[in-house]
């Protein structure tokens, strides 16, 4: 018998152009919580789905309790005991519990479905996960976190003996997060082992025994959880001093441009105010679903407030839809370059025109010529890597494609700039790039909110930190207070009055 | 607690409410006009409504993955419309065999169907419009460019539909059935399951190793199947067959499904509510022109008005719902 | 902060001659002649001034092809046309029969079909959550269950004073108004879908809804008007219609929701959103036109033309999916 559970040696996987994966290795303990840790696009994700048979590695072996094994497909990882929870659960929300867990194995007798069985033996996995929701509870009723449960249930009806967890507290309040770790360490208890994603250092030190780090699609090492500190791990993460990565310039900031006052809606946020002064870039920070992008979509008429007010220099306004607040010189760049930024099968010179084509137009008609020259200009100006502005915008890496919703809101005359996780996805060489045109455009005078999970980025680029917990503001910090520590203090308070738990 | 829960199902599911909303339609008509709750007239209307309850069923399979077929009224003709030429030029004799051809080339049709839609991937309005159009214009072809079949050269076969069995009626008979059938094959098979994993999220099924084409394939060919039984039905029950029998129909089978809670967007959707859906649409059919002021005419306008509140009360129920679910989330 | 790299990006579009003959519009440019010549062959009547005067009842489908292509591209579709029809025709047989003045008669057309247009349009933006598939089924009924309930139980009208029909049925020599006046509508509405910015922006909100109301433009506004176009032009359909028919009955304009849907898709419109023109619908249109009059000449009953439609219409959107298939497995 081998000494773990699992052992990958080697991994290459190769996709159009990129090596997603290079020469990876990782080994699983039996019964160990492992953290497998690294920036966006390290190749994470990918290295899950070659252990999920998902994806087939160009090169590389793979051991499962010293056995060499070759997954052709999901099902065959299914069979090998080992399951995957991932961060957005692929489930069927009109299904019942206890069909989400049994699909594709149904408890069936004489061909028919046992309902009874099924549900009984459903309630009992949930039993065991001390889940609050009963097995004949429909799928998309439920929360994220219950959902996660549901998924977790269903790993555990397969046998799985080895879970993997994607970024399983992304998406849940800190006490749901607690109930999660209370459930890894009962898996845990049960011999199972465990191979956690996350971003999120508490989750780390918590759960796991040993941590392992990509970066840039390599191996870079494995280290036990005792030994090792925040910066070290960040170091190995980023592989270098994360200070260069910021060309924060030195900007006096003007007069005011943007204030909301009390702003509030029902269900995702309440009483928040804050500023922004001009040549300033405000960080605006919290844990996923805190309730930061919902402000900002609200500043900028995508939702509407129930209450509240804004102002933009010192006159309040009132904004209805996105157009309204561009006319006013309010723009938000979007987290979703995909699905809200950019139109993926236009080409790059019509979606950085789309806001502004009236402008250009003459009598209700395009200018194509003047589009195709301003278009031209902004994509250059923002240094984008393109052939030319024909191209279509699903050609563009991640972060070109940043550069593109960016030249978009270059394309008028803007006075605030309201940018939603412009890195997410986007590699390091590419940030630094996003971080200077951010730069300029605050010596240029533009005002900015800067929304991010990423710590590192928010002390780096802002010159106020707003964090937010649960919906409500929960601290502003100058750039001179704010350390890691307190911007996570901050972040995982609970409501005001209220203590954690 | 129990008792709660057992009201709270009630007023919880759309099946439930749709059955209390027939039994006051049942209770309001037969106050009005007590013969309408004898076995005759009951018996009367789910005969006459037979092709549209029938043909639910299958529709209810299309709506589930998220489909819709628009072509299963042609479908009714071509099938019907042969097998009435049949009998008017005595090729048949037999019913049971008409039954055969009919199901056969209903099959047929909406194997075609699901063909162009989970292989060249036709969008379905476009291309269950395309076969509207085809097996219409090939049940005229058949019908010898507009011929009919009249009761007088259908000879046994119009008999189907006025003998009964046990004392009730054959074609309830063939409804009974197929909603049993249905009914199992819905809530306690995996292929039935299977169809509704496909139209919750078609993306999840595939990965779980649901071949998606092929349940797309099988549900039109069952629509299919269902649209030859219905061209059977219409002919026995009408004891005629002309080549634009029911058109237009396959408004009244989604009508039902629609009303029956079948979502237009998959996944949603039951046998039960498909059935309540088609017996609201009959009462209500059966019931106007018992009303004063109201006469046939409006029966359109009032199944129209129907679909656009139940769909429309569906969008504030959700949103109510979604407001309610926000207000308890702790801040 | 320009171009630290001073990198060059290309904004010269390629020459169009290429791709313009290799579009689907080119084929089916060809498709058209092919027809006409076919019909030539087929039917000995088939000549210019046949066609000319037997088109004007196919043409009047055109008005629809027109709104139908807009709101397909937006990604929707809209099939309670046909009873909008039915219904304008209907009004506007019972306000000729009044003796009011011809012109009470044409707004009669126009704002009944305007009101019904708006109707959905009003619930389509108001409940943005329903499919406009399912409210345009309801509608459907409704609006053809209206005029069935003003027809009464003889189910149909006629026009007592045809007057005013016979007038914008009438022509200039042998070219029918109908004709100049699709012609021009089918110029302006391509011209604005093509290039000007609402086109544009029909396109956005087709190919990416989000990302179009994200950029600013009224997704809401936009449809509205469209859905209250449609309806506007089916009552300039119907009121063509009682230039060549006088009358309405309950079923008057029946199925011509599928006829303007299947004019824009075989015109390479798809139904899923942000592709096609209305050169394309254009063309397609009038080669469904001329097979009409074609076919109608040597008494080939409508039917079988409705089947050759049908056959075009999922070849057309089939074929191109299925030849990408082949190509893709071959490449494997």
């Amino acid at each position: 018998m081998s000494e773990y559970v699992l052992e990958l040696k080697g991994i290459t996987k190769i996709f159009p152009g990129v090596k997603a994966l290079n020469n990876v290795q990782f080994q699983l303990k039996p019964g160990e919580v492992h953290a497998l840790m690294g920036e966006n696009g390290a190749g994470k994700s990918t290295f899950i789905k070659v252990i999920t048979g998902v994806h087939k590695a160009e090169e590389g072996e793979m051991f499962l309790n010293g056995q060499k094994v070759d997954f052709k497909g999901p099902k065959d990882a299914q069979a090998a005991g080992i399951a995957a929870v991932y961060q957005h659960p692929t489930s069927y929300p009109d299904l019942t519990v206890a069909e989400n867990i049994f699909m594709g194995h149904e408890i069936v007798k004489n061909r028919m479905i046992q309902w009874k069985a099924m549900n009984a033996e459903a309630n009992k996995l949930l039993k065991d996960l001390d889940a609050d929701f009963d097995a004949t509870a429909e799928m998309g009723t439920l929360s994220v976190a219950q959902q996660q449960m549901v998924e977790i249930a269903k790993a555990m009806s397969t046998n799985a003996r080895i879970i993997i967890l994607d970024e399983p507290t992304a998406a849940l309040t800190r006490s749901e997060s607690e109930k999660l770790y209370t459930l890894v360490d009962k898996l845990k208890a049960d011999g199972v082992s465990i191979i956690f994603i996350s971003h999120r250092f508490e989750d780390m030190y918590r759960l796991a025994s040993r941590v392992t780090v990509f970066r840039d699609s390599q191996y870079i090492g494995t280290y036990d959880v005792d030994g090792i500190t925040n910066a070290d791990l960040i170091k190995a993460m980023v592989g270098r001093e994360i200070t260069e990565l910021f060309p924060k310039p030195d900007v006096k900031p003007g007069k005011e441009m943007l204030r909301v006052e009390n702003l509030s809606r029902m269900g995702y946020f309440k009483n928040v105010s804050f500023s922004v002064r001009a040549g300033e870039i405000i960080g605006l920070t919290g844990l996923v679903g805190a309730g930061r992008t919902e402000v900002v979509e609200a500043v900028c008429g995508i939702t509407h407030p129930d209450s509240g007010k804004v102002y933009l220099e010192n006159e309040e306004i009132h904004i209805k839809q996105p157009s309204d607040a561009m006319e006013k010189g309010i723009i938000l760049l979007p987290e979703d370059r995909q699905k809200e930024g950019l139109i993926m099968s236009w080409g790059l010179g019509r979606n950085v025109t789309l806001p502004t084509i009236s402008k250009y137009a003459k009598s209700g008609f395009n200018d194509e010529k003047t589009e195709r020259d301003i278009s031209k200009q902004l994509l250059e100006e923002v240094d984008t890597k393109a052939v030319d502005i024909f191209q279509p915008a699903s050609s563009l890496s991640g972060g070109n494609q940043q550069k593109v919703v960016v030249a978009k809101a270059l394309s008028q005359e803007m006075k605030v700039v309201i940018m939603d996780e412009p890195t997410k996805g986007v590699d390091v060489g590419a940030k630094s790039e996003i971080y200077a045109i951010m730069g300029d455009l605050a010596k240029k005078g533009y005002a900015i909110i800067l929304i991010s999970s990423e710590m590192p980025e928010i002390l780096g680029m802002a010159d106020r930190i707003i964090v937010m917990c649960n919906g409500r503001k929960t601290g502003e910090l100058s750039r001179e207070e704010a350390t890691q520590e307190r911007i996570l203090e901050l972040a995982m308070e609970k409501g005001t009055g209220k203590g954690a738990n | 607690m129990e008792k709660k829960s057992v009201l709270k199902k009630i007023t919880g599911s759309r099946e439930a409410l749709l059955a209390v909303i027939l039994i006051l339609l049942f209770v309001i008509v037969t106050i009005i006009s007590p013969s309408f709750l004898t076995p005759k007239s009951i018996m009367d209307m789910l005969k006459n409504n037979a092709v549209t309850m029938v043909m639910a069923l299958g529709m209810l399979c299309v709506m589930l993955v998220g489909g819709i077929d628009i072509s299963i009224m042609s479908t009714l003709a071509l099938s019907g419309m042969s097998i009435g030429m049949l009998w008017k030029y005595e090729h048949i004799s037999n019913t049971f065999l008409t039954f055969v051809i009919a199901l056969a080339i209903g099959t047929v049709c909406g194997f075609l169907v699901g063909l162009v839609i989970s292989r060249a991937d036709v969008p379905p309005i476009i291309a269950t419009m395309g076969f509207m159009y085809i097996y219409r214009a090939m049940g005229y072809l058949v019908s010898n460019n507009g011929e009919w079949a009249s009761a007088a050269a259908l000879g046994t076969f119009k008999d189907f539909a006025t003998s009964s069995f046990l004392g009730i009626n054959n074609v309830v008979w063939v409804i009974i059935i197929c909603y049993v059938i249905f009914f199992f094959f819905m809530k306690w098979t995996r292929l039935g399951r299977k169809i509704y994993a496909v139209g919750s999220n078609a993306d999840a099924a595939q990965v779980s190793g649901i071949n998606v084409k092929n349940i797309k394939l099988m549900v039109y060919t069952v629509m299919g199947f269902l649209g030859g039984l219905g061209g059977a039905l219409q002919v026995s029950v009408y004891a005629s067959a002309m080549p634009d029998m029911q058109q237009g129909g396959e408004m009244d089978v989604i009508a039902a499904c629609v009303i029956g809670g079948v979502s237009m967007s998959g996944g949603r959707g039951t046998v039960i509510g498909a059935l309540l859906g088609s017996l609201i649409l009959a009462t209500i059919a059966r019931a106007l022109p018992l009303v004063p002021f109201f006469d046939q005419l409006w029966l359109n306008t009032i199944k129209g008005v129907i679909i656009l509140v139940v769909v429309m009360v569906n969008v504030v129920l959700q949103r109510i719902a979604d407001r309610n679910a926000l207000k308890r989330r702790e801040m | 902060m320009a171009g630290k790299s001073g990198r060059s990006i290309n904004n010269v579009p390629e020459s169009s001659v290429k791709r313009i003959i290799f579009s689907w519009e080119g084929i089916l440019v060809l498709l058209f002649i092919a027809v006409n010549i076919f019909c030539a062959f087929f039917s000995e009547y088939y000549n210019l001034s046949s066609l000319l005067r037997q088109m004007p009842v196919y043409v009047a489908e055109v008005f629809l092809m027109i709104p139908m292509a807009y709101i397909l591209i937006l990604g929707e579709i809209d099939i309670s046309v046909g009873s909008i029809v039915c219904l304008s025709s209907t009004m506007a047989c019972i306000v000729c029969n009044t003796n009011a003045p011809f012109i009470l008669v044409v707004l009669t057309a126009l704002v009944v079909g305007t009101i019904c247009g708006f109707i959905n349009g009003f619930i389509l933006t108001r409940f943005q959550e329903l499919p406009p598939m399912i409210v345009t089924l309801a509608t459907q009924i409704i609006f053809r269950g209206i005029a069935e309930i003003v027809l009464g139980s003889g189910g149909s009208i006629s026009a007592s004073n045809t007057e005013g029909f016979l007038l914008i049925g009438g022509k200039v020599g042998q070219i029918p108004y109908i004709l100049f006046l699709v012609l021009i509508l089918l110029i302006i509405f391509a011209v604005i879908l093509g290039k000007g910015t609402f086109g544009r922006r029909v396109y956005a909100i087709g190919t990416n809804r989000l990302t179009a109301y994200y950029s600013g433009i009224h997704v809401q506004k936009i449809r509205l008007l469209i859905y209250t176009a449609m309806g506007t032009f089916s009552g300039l359909c119907a009121l063509f219609l009682l230039s060549t028919s006088y009358g309405a009955n309950t079923t008057t304009g029946n199925g011509y929701e599928m006829d303007a849907i299947a004019m824009a898709v075989f015109g390479g419109i798809l139904s899923t959103g942000g592709k096609g023109n209305l050169a394309g619908g254009a063309i397609s249109a009038f080669i469904i036109v001329c097979l009409r009059v074609g076919l109608g000449q040597r008494n080939i009953h409508p039917q079988v033309i409705l089947l050759i439609l049908g056959v075009l219409l999922i070849g057309a959107v089939a074929l191109p999916n299925i030849i990408k298939q082949v190509q893709r497995s071959v490449k494997k």
